[in-house]
């Protein structure tokens, strides 16, 4: 801020960055794309925010009626829905669109249109979502929706079909944005950049894509089954079908969809350590290794959420023994991580200070998921209040976590300006211990035997009293919303106002850094020689070596020079 | 290698830790420690309930032999990463240091794999035989009184084998227990006429879910006389919240007299309560959500 530099001017789009709607509605540019997605992503953010602030209020004392039962039963289903689907993987989707095509040197994303289309899909499965509470009552099952409950006969109204009719849209959005990243990093990479020296996250984005290409269809089917019951009459899920079977194609897809929202959160703070370390990631290769070890993995796992349904135990024993095994990668990228910080010079700007806490809060989310994934723990643990502590855990202190690390991170080359300092200490802080004082105190609540998604509990029966503890919680879960609200002032301000950046604010080691803050249209002009997995690294030191021998050479004549 | 000048958080732990890995050796220890202290001056609650029920208790000693690997794994990688902040930030490095370029290690990157796996290799062997022994469901022979479970919306029915039931509607279930007799194992045979639901003591052991279609089994034998609370676990609309459990488990003489009392009362009411009309049934749910 004390720097008099003019601001950058945004320069890639002639000066009317801001000012066309239609430049918005039609771009098949995928920066502008991926900050819609990101912009849409932040908004489900605060609405799913919203939602989470009101359940704490209704759960806060014993007895309490703030909402009504059904009302509640809405709110967190749709907390879920709009938190998972609508904000952390249409957030990730968004990082990736801006930074997969500049970080493998690459114009633009293979399919552009596609890729517009696909990003519309998203606000109109947002807008069907939330039509149904504007019609007699959204969801009210809870995010996963399991039947008979969602049947007909259980549920007359409208929100259902609107839920599963706008996740079969995400689905499809999904599906169009993974054959459109597989196919720009295997097909538009820069010359030099080949497999081995592509950027971690992007390799993050590869294993995601896999994934979601792979699971995305398995939801849809799901949901058009149950669809099939509602409209139509058919019997898969309802009391004289099998109610099971909608949760093995639930959760065929949604556990991996757990992985779909960390793992690009894994490859972010793959490039932040690094960066802010100055050292090279410690074992490259066995990172991507863990990548597609996770997703081969995840997809062997579904069944450790139905533990209690009754399935065979040598069955039950087959997914537990695969859902310890994801530890075991996961573990890989961790030790892999601080062994890149050890003995290294580091800086803790604020993408560091966000990656060291992810570190900090996703341990205990993988620590818990191990009590998890034995079955007989598993049905004591099982839907009660230690599962969402867990889950908030590996979602919020993961996911989210990176999400803000990667801001921190990318918003200087988005917008040519970094976020503002004091700010993001603040935001920093608050949510760190915000997050940590919500969630901690929750494992004991599900020790306690509080099960989750009730709408209220009486106070003071049995040996425990849920109340106070309750009562912290919802405390600290304001504390989690101020720091939101920092943060959202913080990227309002800083994007008229922050300080100027520079085109490598962090000497970072990766393609996107060597081309302009916020990049021209076009991304480069020239894409520089890729010859490592830190093609900027080597620039930076071919850059001081020539210097180095022009001032060698500068002082007696030189004769060769001509 | 040199000697480095020691500047950050370590002239604090320098006073009785000398050497950096020294700090590996107490730390599971002081984790530990803190951890049960917590738990202990807060009054909450760090461990499931013991579990009155033997596959209760052995859920619970199962939490606790997972906890030692997970508490050591847990402040080791914490620790790791404090002494990252502390001793590796620039700040503390001489000037201009250079952070050495390595890119890996092969024997560490072995032992960091394969020690976790052996970690939850026993875990996993652990858990499968607690899963064998008691997650199964106990044979005629075993059981000392078999119950059938028919869970609906929002209350459970119980179907004793002599011919009456328990039923409960939402929060009357507080009145109106589930008795069991004591030192006996009693088998529960769950199924649910509408949604899924979960049968769930806490206190007794884990959870069963009663899913429309097919029964699922779960048993327990409690030892000493008591009342026990529990809900229902499993979102099932919106009295929910309201689908309590009691059970009471008493003597073997005060359950044969309670036996015979319920004998009696099924005998004079001339509709047993089995073949209650569902409309009353479906009334009084709808009565109890609309209170709650």
């Amino acid at each position: 801020m004390a720097l008099t530099l003019a601001p950058p001017k945004p320069k890639s789009y002639d000066d009317t960055f801001f000012k066309p709607i239609a430049l918005w509605l039609t771009t098949t540019d995928h920066k502008l794309i991926g900050i819609m997605y990101m912009t849409t992503g932040m908004i489900a953010f605060l609405i799913g925010g919203i939602f989470a602030l009101v359940m704490r209020i209704q759960l806060a004392q014993p007895n309490e009626h703030v909402v009504s039962a059904e009302l509640y039963n809405q709110m967190l289903s749709a907390h879920g829905t709009t938190m998972i689907f609508f904000f952390v993987t249409v957030f990730m989707t968004g990082i990736a669109n801006y930074f997969v095509p500049i970080m493998v040197g690459a114009r633009d994303m293979a399919f552009p249109r596609v890729n517009l289309l696909g990003f519309w899909l998203i606000p109109v499965s947002i807008v069907v979502y939330y039509m149904g509470f504007f019609t007699g009552g959204a969801l009210n099952a809870g995010w996963t929706g399991y039947p008979p409950l969602t049947e007909k006969v259980a549920n007359p109204g409208l929100g259902v079909d609107f839920w599963a009719v706008s996740l079969i849209i995400w689905a499809i959005s999904g599906i169009m944005a993974s054959v459109n990243f597989l196919t720009t990093i295997v097909a538009l990479r820069a010359p030099g950049m080949t497999f081995r020296r592509l950027p971690l996250f992007v390799w993050a984005q590869i294993s995601t894509s896999i994934l979601l290409l792979i699971v995305g269809a398995p939801l849809a089917a799901d949901l058009i089954l149950l669809e099939f019951d509602r409209q139509f009459g058919t019997n898969f899920f309802t009391t004289v079908g099998r109610p099971v079977l909608y949760q093995h194609l639930f959760w065929f897809f949604g556990h991996p969809e757990v992985y779909i929202m960390i793992l690009p959160g894994f490859g972010m703070i793959s490039e932040i350590v690094p960066v802010f370390a100055r050292k090279p990631i410690f074992g490259y290769s066995t990172m991507v290794a863990a990548l597609f070890g996770i997703v081969f993995l995840s997809m062997g796992v579904w069944a450790h959420h139905m533990f209690t349904v009754g399935l065979n135990i040598y069955l039950e024993t087959f997914f537990m023994a695969m859902t310890m095994l994801i530890a075991v990668p996961t573990g890989i990228k961790f030790f892999n991580w601080i062994a890149t910080c050890w003995k290294g010079s580091i800086t803790f700007d604020l993408p560091m200070k966000f990656a060291f806490g992810f570190m900090a809060t996703f341990l205990l989310g993988g620590i818990t998921g191990v009590y998890l994934a034995s079955v007989p723990v598993d049905t004591q643990l099982h839907q009660s209040y230690f599962v969402v502590a867990h889950l908030h855990y590996v979602l919020f202190g993961g996911s989210v976590m990176t999400i803000f690390a990667g801001i921190y991170y990318w918003f200087p080359k988005i917008t040519g300006r970094k976020l503002n300092k004091t700010l993001g200490e603040w935001h920093f802080w608050t949510v760190f211990v915000g997050f940590n004082a919500t969630f901690l105190v929750m494992h004991t609540l599900g020790l306690e035997g509080m099960p989750r998604r009730i709408y209220t509990y009486p106070g003071g029966f049995g040996e425990q009293d849920w109340g106070p503890t309750n009562l912290v919680i919802t405390i600290a879960s304001f504390l989690v919303a101020i720091s939101v609200l920092i943060f959202i002032y913080n990227l309002i301000y800083s994007w008229r106002n922050g300080e100027p950046a520079g085109d490598d604010p962090w000497q970072g080691n990766t393609l996107e850094w060597a081309t302009s803050s916020p990049p021209p249209p076009y991304n480069f002009e020239r894409v520089p020689p890729v010859r490592s997995y830190m093609p900027l690294r080597d620039l930076r030191r071919m850059r001081e070596r020539a210097a180095q021998l022009e001032r060698a050479a500068a002082p007696p004549p030189s004769t060769t020079s001509g | 290698m040199a000697h480095r000048p020691r500047i950050g958080a370590e002239p604090i732990l320098g006073l009785v830790i000398r050497r950096w890995w020294q700090f590996f050796l107490a730390a599971p220890l002081v984790g530990i420690g803190l951890t049960l202290g917590a738990g202990q001056a807060l009054a909450i609650s760090i461990t499931p309930p013991s579990g009155v029920s033997p596959n209760g208790n052995a859920i619970y000693n199962l939490y606790l032999i997972i906890s030692i690997p997970a508490i050591v794994v847990f402040v080791l990688v914490e620790a790791l990463l404090l002494i990252c902040v502390f001793r590796f930030r620039r700040s503390a490095q001489p000037p201009g240091y250079v952070p050495p370029q390595f890119h890996g290690n092969r024997p560490l990157e072995i032992t960091w794999t394969v020690l976790p796996f052996l970690i939850l290799v026993f875990i996993g062997v652990l858990s499968f035989r607690v899963l064998q022994q008691d997650f199964v469901r106990p044979s005629n022979a075993a059981t000392g009184l078999a119950l059938v479970v028919y869970a609906h919306q929002y209350g459970w029915e119980y179907d004793y084998p002599q011919g009456f039931s328990v039923q409960t509607e939402g929060l009357n279930a507080v009145q109106n227990p589930l008795v069991v007799p004591t030192g006996t194992l009693v088998r529960l045979q769950i199924t649910s006429k509408d949604v899924i639901h979960s049968w769930w003591v806490p206190d007794i052991t884990g959870k069963t879910d009663a899913v429309p279609g097919y029964y699922n089994y779960t048993w327990f034998k409690i030892s000493k006389p008591g009342v026990w609370r529990g809900e229902c676990a499993e979102l099932c609309g919106s009295g929910h919240s309201s689908m309590q459990i009691r059970v009471e488990a008493v003597s073997p003489a005060q359950f044969r007299k309670w036996v015979a009392e319920q004998e009696a009362k099924a005998k004079t009411a001339s509709v047993s309560p089995a073949s209650r009309p569902v409309e009353s049934r479906s009334a009084v749910a709808a009565a109890t959500a609309a209170s709650f």
